[in-house]
């Protein structure tokens, strides 16, 4: 009788401001039984690592509604795999644009859920990332 | 004391909890949280082996500013570099076992710093999963290299009362704002607190407020020394935050000059905690395949066909349970 839960790390980087994106998955995660770890807007790479670190977290979701994305995952990536915590699988979502998806998958990335995505295929990606069912059906 | 023998890899997790590896104990609490029984030996391990730090819990109800409070203290701590580490409760949802654990966001000042070990916990409805998962968590951070740790609760009914099983010093956070925290306060909350925090102390009423729990909590006073500090703060400026850990180490002094009083705080702890862990014990057996259950089935027809009842089913149950198979 497991009670693994997936525990799912959501949050933004650098000036990023606009959360209505975030907000909205970490309310839908919540109702398919995740238990979700929300960081908010305005974090660093060094936050996130450091909140990893504690929280260990299964999955980590970046929301990005500005064009910075690569820049700002290609480095996040890199200090995690400096930290030692690049195993935690990393999924992006917001304005992402499709010619992009190569580059990001190329640099790491797991999961790309760009516009028109829909929640049954983030959870699918969840369950199949972490192995974990959804405790809502245990 | 028994020292039940570990494998290699967990002799290791053993060692480097106790070194202060953050990683490896905040993979041991999830552990712990999905009720993996192989942690026991690591978890007994570590409460004897560990520094038994002491632990703060603060409680409220919700929006008192448990978790703006905490930012503002972890701050004042760390001007004097000590080691901070927060256990945050988040509720769960009844209804998906989903939840958002929020508490970071507040607390997102202290995120890059690594002297601030910062782990949420959603509280499982599950009533003994939540007492097991949180006091074992609570051990592993008291194993470690911390200087200070608290624990956040949920902020609302009977989890306010809970904390007394978790915590050596409880904060009771309130506002001047509803005559109803006060009212809840002077209801339930007010055996519990060891400091009383008036929050929100730039808003109007917060000397009535400080008045009201003074009257009552002079009349309360029980057989113990310590006198309650009452105090108004504002958490979001730090105004009066000086006081609140002027009184937090006081109070862990007085435990220290108290040993009795401090063994009688522990001994309930871990008399709730082994109540908590034996249910849940209990429950796994009743629910997992075998002789048992199918008594359960056995029983459950029985007492639908009227041949018996309930009460009589129960007690013959707990009869067959054989007490010291695993």
């Amino acid at each position: 009788m497991s009670r693994a839960k997936i525990r799912c790390m959501l949050g933004m980087l650098g000036t990023d401001v606009h959360s209505k994106g975030i907000r909205t998955l970490a309310q839908l995660l919540r109702d398919e039984g995740v238990e979700v770890i929300y960081l908010g807007e305005h974090n660093t790479a060094e936050s996130m690592i450091n909140a990893i670190l504690s929280e260990d977290p299964d999955v980590l979701g970046l929301s990005f509604s500005t064009s910075t994305y690569i820049h700002y995952t290609r480095d996040l990536l890199e200090k995690m795999r400096v930290a030692g915590v690049d195993d935690v699988p990393v999924m992006l979502g917001g304005l992402i644009h499709p010619d992009d998806e190569d580059v990001l998958r190329e640099i790491g990335v797991k999961g790309i859920f760009g516009p028109g995505s829909i929640t049954s295929e983030i959870v699918e990606f969840l369950v199949s990332v972490t192995g974990k069912p959804l405790s809502s059906q245990a | 004391m028994t020292s039940l023998k570990l494998s290699e890899a967990e002799q290791a997790t053993l060692d480097a909890v106790l070194a202060g590896d953050r990683r490896q104990a905040a993979r041991l609490i999830s552990r712990i949280e999905a009720s993996d029984p192989t942690v026991a030996p690591l978890i007994s391990a570590l409460g004897e082996r560990g520094r038994g730090t002491a632990v703060v819990g603060i409680t409220g109800p919700p929006g008192a500013g448990k978790s703006t409070l905490l930012n503002t203290l972890i701050g004042q701590l760390r001007m004097s570099s000590l080691r901070v580490a927060v256990l945050a409760i988040d509720p769960s949802s009844p209804f998906t076992g989903g939840a958002i654990l929020g508490d970071r966001v507040r607390m997102a000042r202290h995120g890059a710093d690594q002297g601030v070990f910062i782990r949420s916990m959603a509280s499982r409805a599950n009533l003994g999963g939540m007492a097991a998962a949180a006091g074992d968590a609570l051990t592993v951070l008291a194993a470690m290299d911390f200087d200070w740790i608290f624990i956040e609760t949920v902020g609302v009914g009977q989890n306010e009362v809970e904390i007394v099983n978790h915590a050596d010093t409880v904060v009771v956070v309130v506002t001047p704002h509803s005559g109803d925290a006060v009212q809840a306060v002077k209801a339930g909350v007010l055996e519990i607190g060891d400091i009383y925090l008036v929050n929100k102390a730039d808003t109007g009423g917060v000397e009535r407020t400080l008045a009201a729990l003074r009257e009552a909590l002079h009349r309360g006073r029980g057989q113990h020394q310590w006198q309650q500090p009452i105090l108004g703060v504002q958490a979001t400026t730090a105004d009066g935050l000086e006081a609140v850990v002027a009184a937090l180490a006081s109070h862990r002094d007085y435990l220290g000059d108290h040993p009795e009083e401090l063994f009688e705080r522990r001994r309930r702890q871990t008399h709730a905690r082994l109540k908590a862990l034996t249910f849940a014990e209990l429950q796994q057996r009743l629910d997992k395949p075998g002789a048992v259950r199918d008594l359960l089935e056995h029983w459950a027809g029985e007492i639908v066909e009227k041949r018996s009842d309930p009460r009589t089913a129960a007690v013959a149950i707990l009869k067959c349970l054989d007490i010291t198979d695993a």
